[in-house]
């Protein structure tokens, strides 16, 4: 258990070398890549240029939440509360992307399809994505940072939304793929994107990736912070109190 | 007597000594029901159509305020905890509870399907119904009891229960509106909706079951 | 026309992208800088607290 907390440490310290100016390299060639380099798409012009941070958040924020499952699996089965340290961090940063996702979407939906906001299946579950962990941290901000019932709490919580989500990927599916929009979805997925595209997606990737990971590291550090100054608090309390 | 069915035989003995707490349940769901059938009927003519919506929010938000309130009074007289201490397997603690107040919200809900068979002049007492309401019951209510238990001891639970359990119960709510609305006639794709309602409440009763002893351990 | 209103739905999506980003960051920095302040005054109060309950231990109630 020692070595394994060491060498997380150890890896900690690289993060910090590596993550920050990955992020920032990697983000300053996506921004070049996204507004410059990349060519206008014919269909939606300008703006389709939004793809270049709205798909890779999404991807993100799910990189996030699956983090938020494991974690909470690990709180549950070692008690560690340095997991549910992590859990929130990567929960708050998942909420963040996926918030941001959302709105990215909306201003590229108003242009392309007359509407900010449609209750179609893909944008209904990642709504509903939204919400879970939005309630997950709400829940968790009300109990105290000591509170290990309440960590467990949280983490049946994340656990349960997690299993969650195929479900309410397949019941929107089902709900509106059988009464078909006028809309047409975004032509993302087609496979002849041109290289230039690909490739400015491949470093958005990797740029909103890293971003998502070093917020991820840090906001997971606030929290352990957090639960370190609670103890302490509690610690001096009784000290002074004797 | 087994000691699952004696927890059971607490639980709803609890229940009806508890039954001006579950009446109030059952009053705020006839006047949710009264109070849509009022407001719908202003902005529009024709309110049979949203008859499944008005019935399947009123009956989740009623279940989840009522699951609420049910482990209020067992975690303030510390009850709960000598439970958990007792060798009773926490499962059916577990159970104990959940079937309680399913008893509960099934009669709740029967009430206001006869209130609204009145209100919107259409018949809601068919078997194919009472199906579709009972599995959506228990569906919704092994998972707000489920997050019920573990919230009875935080600060501001009445608020943040269902902002915890409504997104979670979306699959719920879309399978138990469209399928209400296939049995009386609506139009509500062919989607097989029970089915989905079926699985939802199978993995909700499960899930809960599994993870409620992890929860609780002290 | 249109292509100008394009343009101000793009320059607004990622206007919303990186405002987001930059007030998380913000607020996790100050409350990083709060967190470690009170760390450090409390890892101090315990020490003081030590120090002085060093040279005659109290009696246990």
């Amino acid at each position: 258990m020692n070595s394994i907390s060491g060498a997380l440490r150890t890896v900690y310290g690289w993060w910090w070398l590596v993550l920050p100016p990955v992020s920032g390299v990697a983000v300053m060639a996506m921004i070049i890549g996204a507004l410059v380099v990349a060519p206008r798409e014919i269909v939606e012009g300008e703006v389709q240029r939004l793809l270049y941070i709205h798909f890779p958040s999404i991807l993100a924020a799910y990189g996030a939440f699956a983090v938020v499952a494991v974690a909470s699996v690990v709180v549950l089965w070692r008690r560690d509360m340095r997991w549910d340290a992590v859990a929130r961090g990567a929960a708050t940063v998942g909420v963040l992307f996926t918030g941001l996702t959302l709105a990215t979407g909306a201003l590229w939906g108003k242009p392309v399809w007359g509407t900010y906001w449609t209750w179609d299946a893909r944008l209904t579950s990642t709504l509903v994505l939204f919400l879970i962990y939005a309630a997950y941290l709400l829940a968790r901000a009300m109990a105290d940072e000591l509170d290990e019932a309440a960590a467990r709490f949280a983490a049946v919580f994340a656990i349960l939304g997690a299993l969650d989500i195929p479900l309410v990927m397949f019941s929107v599916t089902w709900w509106r793929t059988l009464h078909p929009q006028p809309i047409v979805l975004r032509p993302g997925g087609n496979p002849a994107m041109p290289p230039e595209m690909l490739l400015v997606l491949l470093i958005a990737f990797l740029g909103i990736g890293a971003l998502a990971v070093w917020l991820t590291v840090l906001r997971s550090e606030a929290e352990w912070l957090a639960k370190r100054t609670a103890a302490l608090r509690a610690v001096a309390d009784r000290y002074e109190g004797a | 007597m087994s000691p699952a069915m004696a927890v059971v035989l607490k639980d709803l003995r609890l229940a009806w000594r508890d039954r001006a707490g579950w009446a109030s349940a059952g009053a705020f769901a006839t006047i949710a029901v009264l109070t849509y059938s009022f407001a719908f009927d202003l902005a529009t003519g024709d309110v049979r159509p949203l008859l499944p919506g008005v019935l399947w929010t009123t009956f989740l938000f009623a279940g989840i305020f009522a699951g609420g309130q049910s482990f209020a009074r067992e975690s303030e007289e510390g009850t709960f905890d000598a439970l958990l201490l007792s060798p009773v397997a926490p499962t059916v603690i577990y159970l104990g509870k959940a079937i309680a107040n399913v008893i509960a919200m099934l009669v709740i809900e029967f009430a206001q399907l006869l209130l609204a068979t009145i209100l919107f002049d259409t018949n809601l007492v068919s078997v194919e119904l009472l199906v579709i309401v009972f599995i959506g019951t228990v569906g919704a209510v092994s998972l707000t009891t489920l997050l019920a238990t573990m919230s009875a001891t935080m600060r501001g639970r009445a608020m943040l229960l269902p902002v915890m359990a409504l997104p979670l119960l979306v699959p719920l709510l879309i399978g138990a509106v469209r399928a209400t609305g296939a049995s009386l006639n609506l139009e509500a794709g062919t989607a097989p909706w029970t089915l989905l309602l079926t699985v939802f409440a199978l993995w909700s009763a499960m899930l809960s079951v599994l993870l409620f002893p992890m929860a609780v351990e002290r | 026309m249109e292509h100008l209103m394009q343009l101000e739905f793009l320059f607004a999506g990622f206007a919303v992208f990186w405002a987001g980003i930059f007030v998380y960051l913000l607020l996790l920095q100050g409350q990083l800088r709060a967190l470690q302040r009170e760390v450090d005054r409390l890892e101090e109060r315990l020490a003081e607290a030590e120090t002085a309950a060093a040279p005659r231990p109290t009696p246990r109630p």
